[in-house]
């Protein structure tokens, strides 16, 4: 049931762009970036009870919850980048997109340091 | 929070379409180039307004 609602809003969002296409072309790019905007927000809201779920595994497996907020980091990161290099290539220049993808790899691969540390330090600790 | 902004922003395009073809057969074609940069505008800031939107709730949700 709530796949119609994302379908139906990413439909609309493109007969809108078509049509105010020929009409006005400059508020088309914002049409695409409001109709974005507002599909960003309809899927975070199914991120909620995603979340509450990981909470409990977290628990259960005592997992340190600081790996799981680099987790919750990256995963934020890569939202946001998708969303902007999605728009960035709808506009139609896709060179600034590849570049918005490459720094927010960056920006990932600086969040995820802790983690890997973490790991060669358990590494290290198994060798004798 | 839908599809109504969109509508809106979509609603508010075709009128300074219209307001501009309406005041260029009047004759008046600086208020016409004046009406669609207005129109224009208003919807960038109602655009910026949900991008900030989107912003707050990433950032409030995924913890940064």
């Amino acid at each position: 049931m709530e796949v119609l609602k994302i379908v139906g809003l990413g439909i609309t969002i493109c007969i809108l762009l078509v049509v105010v296409k020929q009409v006005k072309p400059e508020l088309s790019v914002a049409i695409l970036i409001a109709g974005s905007c507002v599909m960003m927000i309809v899927i975070l809201k199914y991120f909620t009870n995603l979340f509450s779920i990981f909470d409990v595994i977290i628990e259960k497996t005592g997992i340190d919850s600081e790996l799981f907020s680099c987790i919750l980091k990256i995963i934020g990161i890569g939202y946001l980048i998708e969303f902007s290099a999605g728009v960035c290539s709808d506009t139609g220049n896709s060179s600034i997109a590849d570049k918005v993808v490459l720094g927010g790899k960056i920006l990932i691969f600086i969040v995820a340091m802790p983690i890997i540390t973490n790991l060669l330090d358990i590494v290290i600790g198994l060798i004798p | 929070m839908g599809v109504d902004i969109i509508l809106k922003i979509a609603a508010i395009g075709i009128l300074t379409a219209v307001v501009n073809q309406v005041l260029k057969y009047a004759g008046k074609d600086e208020i016409a180039t004046l009406s669609t940069l207005a129109g224009v505008v208003i919807v960038l800031l109602m655009v910026i307004d949900m991008i900030s939107d989107l912003f707050n709730t990433v950032q409030k949700l995924f913890t940064f």
